[in-house]
């Protein structure tokens, strides 16, 4: 088929027509043979512009289109509606910058109308290679993943569940409450928690809007905003995983304690009556604090920042769930002496230093304390500990309560890798921006909540559930159409080897094995057109629609020659 | 008779003044022809648009690096040249163009071609060895006299197509005696008298001398006959077969030089003629073992039964087999049989058509029933 | 890195005869099911690897040949590309067969999950036009050069290798430092080990004679290598000497279709994208007045260096089968040493060691970067 190039040349007022000589670009350009109209105009993207280009295209039946004008940034967009409204296919269009790249950077004339042929050349050049490509248009879909029944997870789906948006949360666990459930009250109010937790679950079970998904976990979440394919497999048994399609999917992974075995100078797993923070509030939930003899304690040390030296962060929470655990052993055992055994106090916020100074008044110590070990010595407990004034001294005690890091959970590495979401250097999942944009990712559409994202108390976590709902209710839109990428990578199956090198550079999870042609296969859908596996298959199997080998080729030899 | 230009130079140096007329004149952008190009000796085949360069060039050096042919279907391959170029190919090369050109590999617009009554050339070892320059002045006798240089491929000595067909002009080196004093070439066709119109030198009007010419190609058969009979002696049957091609590693590289092999992806290194676990079994069901890679023979017979037709018998193969296997000598002689079944001479005629693709009503009735 | 175990055997007759044995006893055993194993044509003139399961042809094995016509690991490659299938086999090669095999398993070209690797310590090997000179004779000049570890008729490549002993498949026959009828069985996997078990051999013995002559042999080498690269840098260094080096390349691209880890299916420099109009090609030509036709030779001989320098195992096949008889072998090592060494990376060493090009490392390379920053 004939090519005719259509060239338009755009005045952009003064901007391009006082410093390049634009007649000469129109004489250096017309004698091209598949060039079949080179014309100037005094400002293409107004509206008399627009309608001057699209009359332009019909009348000269115009198989191309070159508009020399401003950044692509400006106006790629606009001359592509042109196009389409021409009934020409816009991605038969190639702008060429010579107002930023070329009248804005230089006085000279003369440089700048030669600089602008070649520009115009190179984007004639390119053109020619284009080919037609179709806007596809899918449903961005309503629904939400959840990742994790905790506190965070929980109240973000009790948020978020509607009519017209399912959620689906995923628990790796037999049951919904994560960390919160084993609390009998929260610290500062002492207000009773337990209850209002199953009380929540109990509204969960009951919307018929949310599907829970126990002992389930994600094995897949690729995508982007407004469609993620995901696959939910229910632990230890052979069932076919169940495939979903959701919008958005939020992270309350939550996180786990940091294992005090690893630090054997506390004794946490050799000798009895030494617990963790968990173990401890599982024992108050029951009612009766006991040692492992069935007799009660008369003393209670709590050792605080267990695992500080192996982490460099500070858990925020320790300090006044230590407090709690005061007031607990008060409450339930009036006469007990409690110790804490403390580095730092961390007490931040409006009412925690009363809480702290109201604890403080119940007859307890608090020991600033380092290198502390612990050992048997009969039925007791051995305090081993330098005061603050370097001295070693011991204390004898009947139970010790242990307060370890909070760390990732043990599969955060794994969601990490699914959902292509990072981490930072402790392994908590990374936010995009640590003050302006706390709970979004790098990934649009995934959000990270509560502990997931690094230790905090119950009222953060809920107030960054509630955050990410409301992110998801103002941005996906039931009913709202995505416009996926539509210069995707393509693989060619005669030429792949199936070497896997392009899977591993690719960010978005858009490129899958096909294990029986053992070739590599790309989603188009979930496709951005990055162009890392073009760059990285050896063999030139992967190419990028709309930056064809032959597209740039021709456009960098006619700029240079 | 068919006009003649003789220059009144060495025809090493006729050629050259001729190729430096055309493109001083602007009859020619280019000029493709064999040239030194480094100074341990190295020849290659070169565009030439710089008239100041052909001090370099060795048009008809007796070398033959890459297929011509094949260089020049990449040349043309994606669209014409829109210049002027005059090439300078061997007769086999210019028959191995015009076999591609059938098959839409390459085009003739703007295209000159100039070639030779051709005497062979060295294998390219050869050239690596050192022994190229050496060899020059023997070879050049032995082109005077009308005798088959014995240092020449094994498929040269036994070519009987020479002479080009389709060229637009040839130079007549064969056999002449005064070859250091003077330059002969036929100007086949319009092409070819208007390429030389105003060249210095004398016009006529000449005819091949066929006698000379006839007492060549006796040699030449003579030559075969023996190269044949060698073949014969060493390939009978399967076993024959599995002799020959036994130490052929696979490398494909017969196929890579051959300008008839033109498939982008060649179907013996497509996935179809990959083996899968279960072939692996059956076959050590059935014999109890077998050579891996796989295929071997077999490439060379599907090889042949692809390109048989159109072998124009230049003996690219033969040099660039890392195994020494004959190659050249089996595929000539393979692909002639084959020829000779259709009458057919690969690339004497650009309007004739492959056999393969062409229906006769009327055709080998012999196996009919 | 695995901790070696090694069992000290004895030999009847010759190391190749041993393997014979122990391979067939396996196959008894129903330890494999077909062995891969190098054999001698009929023609006499050259050796191919043979997948066998049939026990009477095993014993027709050579285990060391004189020659490497085919790059082991493309053998083993042409079995297992497609999936392990119902067979466990076994492949005899050498130490740089092993380690290309090691590295194509990285890239999905050999599924190693019912496969065994046996390696031994490689004196190295003939190159193919020295042997097709006189087969026979060679034949006899390979085995005298293999009783007295003597390669100065062996590749170039093979001449300066500092890793002829390196162990990275399952199995080892070492016969270094191993007194006079008996040889090492050397075990680097739980597979390994399992089949010595099998075998009823007793992976017991003490490996220092080996090692210490090993690490011995292996610093000699060394020694030698360093200097031939020095020389050979000065001869290929700088743009000049570098095109002059590839001048007589005629572009055939044998050394890329025999190099064992150039896998891909349709190579870049053979693709469309290195096909041009004739136009270009004659705006480049009169850039400079004349251009060698097909340009862009030493674009593909870097090209090719750039995509696969970090796998190279410097076996020397790639000089075997060039027709020009350019060394490329020696000048594509040289280059691999330093790209390897880039990143500590020893291609084949290991399976567990990820492929540099496309792991991400935090901490890397900040001698590259900037000294501004």
């Amino acid at each position: 088929m004939e090519r005719k190039i259509g060239v338009y040349i755009c005045e952009c007022g003064p901007n391009i027509s006082e410093k390049i000589d634009i007649d000469k670009v129109i004489d250096a350009i017309s004698p091209y043979e598949d060039v079949s109209v080179v014309e100037k105009f005094k400002l293409l993207c107004s509206a008399d512009g627009k309608k001057f280009l699209e009359e332009q295209i019909k009348k000269n039946k115009l198989t191309h289109l070159v508009v020399a004008a401003c950044s692509p940034k400006e106006h790629e967009k606009t001359f592509m509606e042109v196009c389409e409204n021409a009934e020409l296919n816009p991605y038969l269009f190639q702008l060429a910058n010579i107002r930023e790249q070329c009248a804005w950077i230089t006085e000279d004339k003369n440089e700048a109308t030669k600089k602008a042929i070649r520009l115009i050349k190179a984007a004639i050049g390119r053109v020619r290679y284009h080919s037609s490509l179709e806007k596809i248009e899918i449903d961005s879909i309503p629904d939400v993943l959840v990742i994790g029944g905790g506190i965070a997870g929980i109240e973000a789906s009790l948020q978020l569940a509607r009519p017209d948006r399912k959620v689906y949360l995923v628990e790796k666990t037999s049951s919904l409450g994560g960390l919160v459930k084993n609390f009998e009250k929260t610290f500062l109010g002492m207000k009773p928690v337990s209850d209002i937790v199953n009380e929540k679950i109990h509204e969960i079970e009951k919307n018929e809007n949310i599907k829970v998904f126990t002992d389930s976990e994600v094995e897949e979440a690729i995508g982007f905003f407004g469609n993620f394919e995901v696959n939910i497999k229910r632990t230890n048994e052979e069932t076919e995983p169940v495939e979903l399609s959701v919008g958005a999917v939020i992270l309350a992974t939550g996180a786990t304690l940091f294992n005090p075995e690893k630090n054997p100078e506390y004794g946490y797993g050799k000798f009895d009556n030494v617990l963790t923070s968990l173990d401890f509030e599982k024992m108050n939930l029951t009612g009766k604090i006991l040692l492992k003899d069935g007799t009660t304690p008369k003393s209670v040390s709590i050792i605080h920042c267990v695992g500080r030296k192996d982490k460099e962060y500070c858990s925020e929470i320790c300090c006044m769930y230590s407090l709690k655990f005061i007031r607990y052993l008060k409450d339930k055992l009036p006469n007990i002496s409690v110790q804490n055994f403390y580095s730092d106090l961390v007490i931040p916020g409006k009412t925690d230093q009363k809480f702290y100074e109201e604890t403080k008044e119940k007859n307890v110590d608090f020991i600033r304390s380092s290198n502390i070990s612990v050992a048997k010595k009969g039925n007791q407990l051995n305090i081993n500990y330098t005061d603050e004034n370097n001295n070693k001294k011991s204390l004898l005690t009947d139970m010790i309560i242990l307060s370890p890091a909070l760390e990732p959970t043990n599969d955060a590495s794994k969601i990490a890798e699914i959902t292509g979401v990072s981490r930072d250097d402790e392994g908590f999942f990374a936010e995009e921006h640590e003050k302006l944009n706390p709970i979004s990712t790098s990934t649009e559409g995934i959000y990270i909540v509560g502990c997931a994202k690094g230790p905090k108390n119950i009222s953060d976590t809920i107030v960054q559930a509630e955050a990410a709902s409301g992110k998801i209710l103002s941005s996906l839109i039931p009913g709202r159409k995505l416009e996926p990428e539509v210069k995707t990578s393509y693989i060619s199956e005669s030429f792949c080897i199936g070497c896997k090198t392009c899977l591993s550079v690719c960010s978005y999870g858009a490129i899958i094995f096909d294990e029986a042609k053992k070739v590599s296969v790309v989603n188009e859908v979930i496709c951005r057109g990055c162009g890392n596996c073009v760059a990285a298959c050896p063999s030139g199997a992967a190419t990028i629609k709309h930056f064809k080998f032959n597209q740039l080729y021709q456009e960098l030899r006619e700029a240079v020659k | 008779m068919t006009k003649a230009l003789r220059i009144n130079e060495s025809t090493e140096k006729g050629i050259i003044e001729f190729l430096k007329f055309l493109l001083e004149k602007g009859k020619v952008k280019a000029v493709f022809s064999l040239k030194k190009i480094s100074d341990n000796g190295a020849v290659a085949y070169s565009l030439i648009t710089d008239p100041d360069e052909l001090k370099d060039a060795v048009p008809f050096y007796p070398l033959m690096p890459v297929n011509a042919g094949k260089l020049l279907s990449r040349f043309t391959l994606k669209e014409g040249t829109r210049k002027p170029v005059i090439a300078v190919l061997k007769p086999c090369e210019l028959r191995g163009f015009v076999e591609l050109l059938k098959r839409e590999q390459g085009s003739l617009e703007n295209l000159y071609i100039i070639s030779s009554i051709c005497c062979g050339v060295f294998p390219s070892k050869t050239e690596v060895d050192g022994n190229a320059e050496k060899n020059l002045s023997k070879y050049w006798d032995t082109v005077k006299k009308g005798e088959i240089s014995p240092d020449i491929r094994s498929v040269c000595k036994a070519c009987e197509e020479f002479i080009p067909y389709t060229a637009d002009l040839t130079v007549d080196y064969l056999g002449n005696n005064d070859i250091d004093k003077k330059c002969l070439i036929y100007l086949n066709n319009k092409n070819g008298e208007d390429l030389a119109k105003d060249m210095k030198g004398d016009f006529s009007e000449k005819e091949l001398d066929r006698k000379k010419i006839d007492k060549i190609k006796e040699k030449r058969l003579a030559e075969k006959k023996k190269l044949y009979d060698k073949i014969d002696s060493k390939m009978k049957g399967i076993d024959g077969l599995v002799n020959v091609f036994g130490r052929c590693i696979g490398c494909h590289g017969c196929s890579k030089v051959c300008p008839i092999c033109y498939c982008k992806l060649c179907e013996f290194e497509s996935p179809d003629s990959e083996y899968s676990p279960s072939n692996y079994e059956t076959e050590l069901r059935k014999r109890g073992g077998l050579k891996v890679p796989p295929g071997t023979i077999y490439y060379h017979l599907g090889r042949i039964t692809h390109i048989g037709i159109s072998c124009v018998a230049c003996g690219q193969c033969n040099d660039v087999c890392p195994v020494e296997i004959p190659v050249a000598d089996i595929f000539k002689k393979v692909g002639e049989s084959i020829q000779k079944m259709f009458d057919y001479i690969p690339g004497k005629d650009l309007e004739e058509e492959i056999p393969l693709v062409t229906f006769k009503q009327e055709e080998f009735a012999e196996v009919e029933e | 890195m695995n901790k070696l175990k090694g069992a000290l055997i004895h030999v009847k007759s010759n190391i190749g005869n041993t393997i014979i044995d122990l391979l067939e006893k396996s196959i008894d055993k129903g330890i494999f099911d077909a062995v891969i194993v190098p054999m001698k044509v009929p023609a006499g003139d050259s050796f191919v690897y043979v997948l066998v399961k049939d026990k009477s042809l095993i014993k027709d094995g050579v285990p060391l040949p004189p020659t490497m016509f085919v790059q082991g690991a493309k053998a083993v490659s042409s079995v297992t590309r497609l999936g392990e299938g119902n067979m466990k086999i076994a492949a005899v090669i050498r130490p740089c067969e092993t380690r290309a095999t090691i590295e194509l398993s990285k890239f999905g070209q050999t599924n190693l999950e019912n496969f065994t690797i046996i390696s031994m310590d490689c004196p190295g090997v003939l190159p193919t036009s020295d042997f097709l000179k006189d087969p026979e004779k060679n034949m006899e000049i390979f085995n005298e050069a293999v009783k007295n570890w003597d390669d100065k008729k062996m590749r170039p490549v093979c001449q300066i290798c500092d890793k002829s002993s390196m162990v990275s498949g399952d199995l080892h026959i070492g016969t270094l430092g191993a007194k006079k009828d008996t040889c090492f069985i050397i075990s680097n996997s739980e597979k390994g080990n399992d089949i010595a078990e099998k075998l009823g051999i007793n992976l017991k013995d003490n490996l220092d004679s080996w090692q210490t002559q090993v690490k011995k042999l292996s610093e000699e080498k060394k020694k030698k290598r360093i200097k031939a690269h020095k020389e050979l840098k000065s001869k290929v260094e700088g743009i000049d000497n570098l095109v002059e080096s590839f001048s007589q390349c005629i572009n055939c691209h044998n050394c890329m279709r025999v190099c064992p880890v150039c896998f891909c299916r349709l190579c870049y420099f053979d693709s469309d994208k290195v096909k041009h109009n004739a136009d270009d090609y004659l705006t480049r030509a009169e850039i400079k007045g004349s251009m060698r036709f097909l340009p862009d030779t030493t674009l593909f001989q870097m090209g090719r260096m750039m995509h696969m320098s970090l796998y190279c195992v410097s076996c020397g096949a790639c000089e075997d089968a060039c027709s020009m008889d350019i060394p490329v072998a020696q000048i594509f090592s040289m280059i691999a040493d330093q790209t390897q060494g880039l990143f500590d990376y020893v291609s084949g060493r290991s399976l567990d060691e990820p492929v540099p090009l496309v792991a991400y490392k935090k901490e890397e390379l900040h001698e590259m970067e900037d000294a501004n920053d």
